[in-house]
């Protein structure tokens, strides 16, 4: 592989990918993964930009971004790029009211919204409500459609809490794709949509930037594809197979963020 | 036609092909006595994920069909099997009534995974825990993966969203005993010293009773009784064998014609 100086030329704007990178999240709020807390004040220091990118479904983005202070980063709302606030302005452009299968903490974020006579299912990771009647109700609702639409936050594969790895959203956006026989509109990494919508948040192109992150297809893959580099950490939901992944290539595979973060102002910062 | 060699046994479905849900298909028990009359093994085969052997075999001797429990081979037994000779230990996400398949099967400490539909069981924690052992490697083993069927209160998700969902989020893929599955009727005839060619099946599902069993070499016959629907006859290809009416004709052709 090329010297770090060369995979990290040219690089103006980082996006950090949250679970896994920054912090190991659970029921209880989570703890952080060592070194994240300095190597993302370090990084705000640098003359480099920085914007957060998660797929969080879970909890409202008021109270991801407590947790995370909470938990000693520096970070606020205006700084993350999250699903639930980007499906909410396409709910309102295309006129859709949704049937929602989602955690109560994200619920708050969807207020407003019309939710009457249902013409379409939003998909979040529910966790715990992720019932089979809640599931059957969501099913039934995209059978009585004659265009079945279904919007799904993420459709990661799982995730890794600190008592182990989690089921996330995709598993269960895929079976309700399979049972209805449709594809779901996926708001979230790793569609091309959403990372440009965060490079722009950001203002810096793509070939500029570089995204960092724990899941080597949502992550590494989807930044790939929208032509960002991108490096994945050893933390989080990482597998040592994935450095052997069958399509994807990392740019880069480094220990933690602090490693990460080290690399990037080294190389960049001349 | 290629030439055939004499036949050794007869598979036949259960429900639409002997009976309708509570109802004998007219003509059904005497047919079946016919054709215990000729020298030719005799199984019933279905797919079930909620009736044990024991279930099936009652509701038929309440229909006085001379059966014996040790004839019936179903889905549930075809994923019986395939746990016994991967010798694995399976979680068992079925039906409660589907347990008794199952007896003796170790199923502490599992290391394997099988699915049939079962809505009771298709919770996050549940589902979370077989997620974890299909990560760490242990084999997924549907009943079957049908995406969805009906129910007196309207459309219910069947085990194939689930399974899905489980199969992508492991990057795996199941292995499915039912039927149309070709080891469904290879495992049926297992330990009989009949070959597929010596073997013929009667049902009333055209793709999974008849497209099915052709797949694997036997021949296949199709019964216009049960889920039956006009022209489905002509939704396989190669088409059926033979279609006949209900099961007592399909006995006559085989008693006057393939013996």
């Amino acid at each position: 592989m090329a010297a770090w100086s060369e995979r990290l030329a040219g690089i103006r704007g980082v996006l950090l990918d949250i679970s896994g990178v920054l912090c190991d999240g659970d029921a209880g709020g989570g703890r952080p993964i060592p070194g994240s807390v300095e190597a993302v004040a370090r990084l705000k220091q640098s003359r480099l930009k920085v914007r957060f990118c998660t797929n969080e479904s879970q909890k409202s983005l008021r109270e991801l971004v407590d947790t995370l202070q909470r938990l000693g980063f520096d970070i606020s709302e205006g700084e993350v790029t999250a699903p639930a606030p980007a499906t909410c302005r396409i709910l309102r452009a295309r006129g859709l009211r949704p049937h929602l299968l989602i955690p109560e903490g994200v619920r708050s974020e969807f207020h407003g919204i019309d939710t009457s006579n249902p013409n379409c299912v939003v998909l979040a990771d529910a966790g715990e409500a992720f019932s089979f009647q809640n599931m059957n109700k969501a099913f039934r609702v995209l059978m009585g459609l004659d265009t079945p639409v279904l919007i799904a936050l993420g459709k990661g594969r799982y995730y890794k809490e600190v008592s182990g790895l989690m089921l996330d959203v995709g598993a269960y956006v895929k079976a309700l794709e399979y049972a209805c026989g449709i594809e779901a509109e996926v708001v979230g990494k790793p569609s091309a949509q959403f990372f440009q919508s965060a490079l722009q948040e950001m203002g810096v192109d793509a070939h500029q930037a570089i995204m960092i992150g724990d899941d080597i297809e949502g992550d590494i893959g989807g930044a790939q594809r929208c032509g960002m580099r991108a490096l994945q950490v050893r933390t989080g939901k990482f597998r040592p197979s994935d450095e052997h992944h069958p399509q994807v290539k990392a740019d880069g595979y480094v220990d933690n963020l602090a490693q990460a973060v080290d690399l990037l102002l080294k190389h960049t910062e001349s | 036609m290629a030439t055939r060699r004499a036949l050794k046994a007869v598979l036949v479905d259960l429900n639409g092909t002997l009976h309708v849900e509570d109802a004998a298909v007219p003509g059904a028990q005497e047919a079946l006595t016919r054709l215990r009359g000729a020298s030719v093994m005799i199984k019933f085969v279905t797919n079930t994920t909620k009736e044990s052997k024991q279930d099936l075999l009652k509701r038929l001797q309440n229909l006085e069909f001379d059966i014996s429990e040790d004839e019936i081979f179903t889905s549930l037994t075809a994923a019986r099997n395939l746990v016994e000779e991967k010798q694995v230990r399976p979680m068992l996400l079925v039906d409660d009534r589907a347990l008794p398949d199952f007896k003796g099967i170790q199923t502490s400490d599992p290391n394997a995974v099988v699915i049939g539909l079962a809505p009771e069981h298709f919770n996050y924690p549940v589902l979370n825990q077989a997620f974890r052992l299909l990560l760490d490697g242990a084999p997924l083993i549907a009943i079957h993966k049908a995406r969805y069927y009906k129910r007196k209160d309207g459309l219910a998700m069947g085990p194939g969203p689930f399974v899905a969902g489980l199969e992508y989020a492991t990057d795996t893929k199941a292995t499915v005993v039912g039927k149309p599955e070709k080891t469904f009727f290879l495992e049926a005839l297992r330990g009989t010293g009949c070959e597929p060619q010596e073997a013929v099946m009667i049902g009333d599902d055209c793709r999974d009773d008849v497209g099915g069993a052709q797949n694997v070499g036997m021949l296949g016959i199709l019964v216009k009784t049960g889920k039956y629907r006009a022209a489905d006859e002509t939704k396989i290809n190669p088409p059926p064998y033979l279609t006949c009416e209900s099961f007592p004709h399909a006995v006559d052709h085989i008693l006057q014609h393939l013996l």
